[in-house]
């Protein structure tokens, strides 16, 4: 009866607490990563703003003090392009026209006075003409055929016109891009190896668990002297292997005293009916009398139906606590049947009853011979007892690959109603009953003993149906 | 044929020495372990009779330590223990029978009888049984009485071979259970009473000497003579 737990790894408990671990994990540092790429973003956009907003006033500066002449649009340009070498988180240069800067000058009437930087200024006018930009206050905007954004600063003149200094927003993404991606791939790495770590450990730790229930399956109904297995660590695990030995002492003592108990009693009551049957005895040969014989053997009788009792009562009463000493070896039960019926149907056919046995073969289980054949013999005297002349008892003998099923059927008149619910209780008889009350509950302790069940009611056509199911032998 | 009964209880021990002394052995009686060891170097016994619930030793214990001594002769082993532990145990320990209490004085008796009869070496296994009039032959498995043949069934012809076996000795019908049918079981209805009258039937016919007797809250006998 072994629990070995064979199921694939993704319905262990490891699995499942490595994922739920990992997917906290993984959720965690994604947060983080979150959070740091705003501060990251949000410091790179404040230093190129700083940058922009510098740059103006000077370019503004130069504007405004530059003559208005041929040579103005030169010097400015001159002025725009020297900034542009100067930008900000600037990674690489690609010549000259990198388009990463451009400055405009728009007049008071909207039109495209100065223009420097890569492509035409006209879309760009165009855009920013769309906006409001507020001085000192740079912006994002959007130019048609340019998927790169720009940064736009502005600046009023005191002709009415306006400067604008862009910069493209490029090389501050490519410096966000190269984080994400280098986060991705270190948090790819993180998050496996968390996982293959937590996997490990919980897995280690929970196949002691596992250890424990096979060794707690293995210890039987009687067999309490096995201990499950523990180890030195003062964990939750070691806690558990040593509570349930703990907990196991408790019940062997509690069983070994039970035993105790039972033997004592069986001792003190059987000496003394020892004596008295062996002095009935020794007086039964020396009566000189039919008559004082007659009583002596009597009283014999009535000593040997007490021991009987006796006996049968403590058997319940152990097998009812789970403590029935189980002595097993192998037992053919369809052989066994076909033996005991060859013993009872003499005496059956005294009466006028008539049993037949429908078997598909052997039967092997693994049992308690001594009480299997009590088991049985209970079952036959109990039809014998309670069944009127021409009835007729079948016996079948059904196996499967789990159980041997024993089926014993009867037409006579069944249990009576008051007697059907306690079938398996101690002292339960029926009315008419000249046995002890204990012949059904023994089979059922027996039954029960072996992993079996048992069942009993009254057929539809009336009779008995008792059913006892026994795990079969393993091979 | 001595005897070496060791028993505690005052009352028992009593009734077997007398009823052991009545059937025909020579007794000694040992309250103890002690005693019983004491007895054993001093005497050679033809067989034990060994109670496992002794006051200063365990009865397995003492067993053993007389097969350490040498002791060969057949153990009885009388319990009031019932697990069936027990009787593997007692049986595996250097016990060849036994018995739980309380017991049928003849159930004792013919065990006891079975053990000294088993430590005498056989001259070889007879073919052919004869009790009387009776005659079974086993290789064939026919009985016959007076010349006739008996019609049995093989389980009846098997009972009769245990009877004639026995004959002479009573037999209870725990041991017919157990020898017969290799089950210890104690039926509380008339099984094997119902395939005793049957065989009666069959072998103690019309005009004929009644050959299986019964005698009542014990068991059955067939007589030899």
């Amino acid at each position: 009866m072994s629990s070995r737990i064979d199921s694939p790894v993704v319905h262990s408990a490891a699995w499942r607490i490595s994922l739920w671990a990992t997917l906290a994990f993984a959720c965690g540092t994604l947060f983080v990563f979150i959070a740091l790429h705003r501060f990251v973003a949000n410091d790179i956009q404040r230093r190129s703003d700083a940058w922009l907003t510098g740059e103006i006033e000077v370019l503004g500066n130069v504007a405004e003090h530059t003559p208005k002449d041929s040579l103005y649009s030169a010097v400015v340009s001159e002025v725009a392009e020297l900034a542009s070498k100067e930008v900000p988180n600037k990674l690489r240069t690609e010549g000259t026209e990198n388009g990463s800067v451009f400055f405009l000058q728009a007049a008071s009437n909207g039109s495209l006075k100065l223009w420097v930087g890569y492509g035409r200024g006209d879309s760009y006018l165009d855009v920013i003409g769309k906006r409001t930009i507020i001085p000192a206050q740079p912006t994002d905007i959007h130019v048609d055929g340019i998927k790169i954004p720009y940064r736009v600063a502005t600046l009023h003149m005191e002709d009415g016109s306006s400067i604008y200094l862009g910069l493209s927003e490029r090389d501050e993404l490519r410096v966000l891009r190269n984080l994400r991606s280098l986060f991705i791939l270190m948090w790819l790495v993180l998050v496996l190896l968390g996982f293959s770590i937590v996997f490990y450990t919980t897995r280690r730790m929970l196949s002691h668990v596992r250890r424990i229930t096979e060794a707690a399956s293995q210890i039987g109904h009687s067999d309490l002297t096995a201990r499950v297995p523990t180890t030195d660590r003062s964990d939750e695990v070691g806690h558990l292997a040593r509570t349930l030995n703990h907990m196991l002492d408790r019940i062997e003592s509690s069983m070994h005293q039970l035993h105790t108990i039972t033997d004592a009693l069986a001792h003190d009551l059987r000496s003394p009916l020892t004596a008295i049957r062996g002095k009935l005895e020794m007086s039964l040969s020396a009566a000189p009398n039919c008559d004082q014989a007659e009583s002596i053997v009597s009283v014999i009788d009535e000593l040997d139906r007490l021991t009987d009792f006796l006996n049968t009562s403590l058997d319940v009463a152990e097998a009812k606590a789970d403590a029935l000493r189980l002595s097993k070896s192998e037992i053919d039960l369809d052989e066994l049947l076909r033996i005991m019926i060859d013993l009872y149907e003499p005496s059956m056919s005294d009466q006028g009853i008539s049993v037949s046995i429908h078997s598909s073969g052997s039967a092997l289980i693994y049992a308690d011979a001594s009480l299997i054949h009590r088991m049985i013999s209970n079952l036959f005297d109990n039809e014998l007892k309670h069944l009127p002349p021409s009835s007729r008892i079948a016996v079948r003998v059904e196996k499967d690959t789990e159980t041997v099923t024993i089926t014993l059927e009867d037409d006579g008149p069944g249990f009576s109603d008051d007697v059907l619910p306690h079938l398996f209780e101690r002292r339960i008889k029926g009315k008419a009953s000249k046995g002890h009350g204990l012949g059904l509950a023994f089979v059922e302790a027996v039954v029960r003993a072996h992993g079996g069940s048992i069942a009993a009611n009254n057929r539809a056509a009336g009779g008995v149906n008792i059913r006892v199911q026994i795990p079969v032998l393993s091979a | 044929m001595r005897v070496l009964l060791v028993e505690d209880e005052h009352d028992i021990q009593a009734f077997l020495k007398h009823s052991l002394a009545e059937a025909g052995y020579q007794v000694d009686a040992s309250p103890d372990g002690k005693t019983a060891e004491e007895f054993a170097q001093e005497h050679l016994y033809d067989a034990l009779i060994v109670d496992l619930g002794l006051p200063d030793m365990d009865g397995f214990s003492l067993i053993s330590r007389l097969r350490q001594v040498g002791v060969r002769a057949p153990v009885l082993i009388l319990s009031a223990r019932r697990s069936v532990d027990d009787r593997v145990r007692g049986l595996e320990q250097g016990g060849d029978d036994y018995l739980t209490k309380p017991f049928a004085l003849a159930e004792l008796l013919a065990r006891l009888r079975n053990l000294l009869r088993r430590n005498i070496p056989s001259s070889g296994e007879n073919t052919k049984l004869c009790v009387l009039d009776l005659e079974l032959d086993l290789l064939r498995r026919e009985a016959s009485r007076g010349g006739e043949i008996l019609q049995l069934t093989t389980q009846e012809f098997v009972l009769l071979e245990y009877l004639c076996r026995n004959a002479g000795r009573v037999v209870t019908r725990s041991m017919i259970l157990d020898k017969v049918w290799g089950m210890r079981i104690q039926p509380d209805t008339n099984v094997v009473d119902v395939h005793i009258y049957r065989l009666r039937g069959k072998v103690d016919g019309k005009g004929q000497q009644p050959l299986i007797r019964t005698l009542r809250g014990v068991g059955y006998v067939l007589k030899d003579r």
